[in-house]
């Protein structure tokens, strides 16, 4: 066996050296180039699911979120409920939030969202919405301005909004807000935001105090508390000491909390990666094959040579399966600095979607893992033509 | 010992059937320079293929040294050309891509010899075909004769019981030709190798112990 595997690779190396190069070279660069696809797609794929992420964290849900039980509608005390998330060990910041459904207008333009009130100095401690203000400025405590996402503004020319919208209002325009509980208000726009997420985007924010004001009373109730855990700290386990702290509500970390479509997304990018990285094996499968089988045709001779000579159907086989193993190793190697390269221009030039800037996400593990994939298409194509080579009678193939 | 009983070979060309062996028989014993003659198909390649285990009759029986190698399979077929036999093809049949010395190499590799063992072997049977200073040249690099005295160093480098020929000299020089013919001749002698050869040369039958020849898919003579 590990005789006749010498003589595979003995062979193989001979036809590597001695044959023609530039057939050669263009198999390890179709390789190269197979991998470079497999890889690249799935790396923005990636990239794209971490900015899914690194959105829903940083805007919408923080590490960790405190939210109703399902058959309640808002969070109780929720002062009590801060002051105890807060001695948390684990915990940075809390901040509660409370949304209300209302009516927002200008300019006879019309939305209809929730108007989420918090307290500003928590919340810049746990999302990053007051780093994406593009006009104007984040909420002050106490506030009585209101906080705009951008597709809440909008824009003048309404092709370019992706949802209803204001029509385009500025910092310092009036809007006109009626509140779920029929209370009507105008707010005098303090800032407007983009964050790229369309979750977040698509939000509009009020001070807690002006909230009080919109209520009449003093408001102790949140829909929600979002949490941020202090760096390192494992979420999993801070969601434990919170439950043993006495949090009776729903805690829930981030990937918990991701909304329903957020999951199929992902869901639907892990398909759409593993159709990808299908239809690459096949690609390669194919073109592999065919260089292959017009290899095999044209040494059909030579093969029938080394049968007559007593040489084994499963070395001569071997011959060429280390042939092509071969030109998947140098393929693959070539693949990854290929790969790498792309790495290096993409963190500095991260791809532009309109959800936000992705830059493709490499890692180790799926280029192995891809690589693995390869060597077996590669080693398969290589087998298949010379199998039927070789099942060939002798004298039939030493004709040619 | 070979025995070849009844041997018949019928091909299909088209519609038609194309008898190539009609009922062949004849024993070659151990140690014989057997020639084997005959007009363009009379048989004698088809016959050296079938004892040469290159292909199978359609029936009879071919008995190498009391096995019957017509039953056979594929792989044990293959295992057998290895061990027992020695090939010269009238196209030298050289692996392009491999030196005079590996192609030489190469039946004794597929045999698992170590690699002390095949170098020296190597090297004295490309010295017995005089081609030592030539062992890294690739066939491209060579004369046809060169060629074909790799191709007989490489058919006997595993010490074959019998030495199968295929119209060895058909694209040598008469110089060339004779070349071989007398190193077959100092093989057989020597080494008491058998040795059958296909030749329809009438100048090559001296050197034969005997001939076997062919008409029709029939032996006329033996």
């Amino acid at each position: 066996m590990l005789s006749g595997a010498r003589v595979s690779i003995f062979l193989a190396s001979r036809a590597i050296l001695r044959g023609g190069k530039v057939g050669t070279f263009l198999n390890i660069l179709i390789i190269a180039m197979v991998f470079t696809n497999m890889i690249l797609l799935s790396a923005i794929i990636g990239g794209a699911v971490n900015l899914f992420h690194d959105q829903t964290i940083d805007y919408v849900t923080s590490d960790i979120v405190i939210r109703p039980e399902r058959d309640e509608r808002t969070l109780f005390h929720v002062d009590e409920l801060l002051d105890r998330v807060n001695r948390v060990p684990g915990v940075a910041r809390a901040s509660a939030r409370y949304s209300t459904g209302a009516t927002l207008s200008h300019k006879g333009s019309m939305v209809s969202i929730p108007i989420t009130a918090f307290n500003p100095r928590d919340e810049v401690e746990v999302t990053k919405i007051h780093e994406h203000i593009i006009e104007g400025d984040f909420l002050s405590p106490a506030d009585d301005g209101i906080l705009l996402g951008q597709f809440v503004a909008g824009f003048e020319d309404s092709g370019m909004d992706f949802f209803e919208s204001l029509g385009g209002v500025r910092v310092g325009d009036s809007v006109e807000v009626m509140f779920a509980n029929g209370v009507g208000k105008t707010y005098r726009v303090k800032g407007i935001f983009s964050t790229k997420s369309y979750q977040a985007d698509y939000m509009a924010f009020i001070s807690w105090e002006e909230m009080d004001a919109v209520l009449g009373a003093r408001n102790t109730d949140a829909t929600e508390v979002l949490i941020r855990a202090q760096s390192g700290e494992d979420l999993d386990l801070v969601k434990l000491r919170l439950l043993r702290f006495g949090v009776q509500e729903r805690v829930e970390t981030w990937e918990e909390a991701m909304t329903q479509v957020i999951a199929d997304s992902m869901e639907t990018f892990s398909i759409i990666d593993r159709i990808s990285l299908a239809v690459s094996l096949i690609i390669a499968i194919v073109v592999i094959g065919i260089v292959f089988t017009i290899k095999t045709i044209n040494q059909r001779r030579q093969i029938g040579i080394q049968k007559a000579i007593g040489i084994s159907n499963r070395i001569i086989i071997g011959s060429y399966v280390a042939q092509v193993l071969f030109i998947w190793l140098f393929g693959s190697l070539s693949g990854m600095v290929v790969v790498n390269l792309l790495l290096f221009y993409f963190t500095a030039n991260p791809l532009e979607f309109p959800d936000g800037d992705v830059v493709p996400v490499f890692e180790m593990a799926t280029m192995l893992e891809n690589a693995a994939w390869l060597a077996a298409a590669s080693a398969l194509a290589g087998f298949l033509p010379a199998w039927r080579i070789t099942r060939e009678n002798t004298l039939d193939a030493m004709r040619g | 010992m070979i025995e070849v009983a009844d041997l018949t070979k019928t091909y299909r060309m088209g519609d038609v059937l194309v008898h190539a062996l009609n009922g062949v028989s004849v024993t070659i014993a151990e140690g014989e320079f057997i020639g084997i003659t005959g007009a363009s198909g009379s048989g004698k390649s088809t016959l050296l293929h079938m004892i040469g285990l290159l292909d199978l009759p359609t029936s009879g029986s071919v008995t190498i040294s009391g096995e019957d190698v017509t039953s056979l399979s594929e792989y044990e077929r293959t295992l057998f050309r290895l061990e027992w036999l020695g090939y010269v093809f009238q196209e030298y049949a050289l692996m392009h891509d491999l030196t005079a010395f590996e192609n030489v190499a190469l039946p004794m590799m597929a045999r698992g010899v170590p690699e002390d063992e095949i170098r020296d072997r190597v090297l004295h049977m490309l010295d017995q075909v005089g081609l030592r200073a030539r062992a890294d040249h690739l066939p491209k690099e060579l004369s046809g004769g060169e060629q074909q005295r790799v191709a007989i160093a490489r058919g006997l480098v595993n010490d074959p019981g019998i030495l199968i020929a295929d119209e060895p000299c058909a694209n040598l020089d008469s110089e060339n030709s004779k070349a071989v013919l007398d190193l077959f001749a100092e093989i057989n002698r020597e080494r008491g190798q058998t040795v059958l050869m296909v030749s329809h040369e009438e100048w090559h039958m001296p050197y034969f112990d005997r001939v076997i020849r062919l008409k029709d898919g029939k032996i006329v003579e033996r």
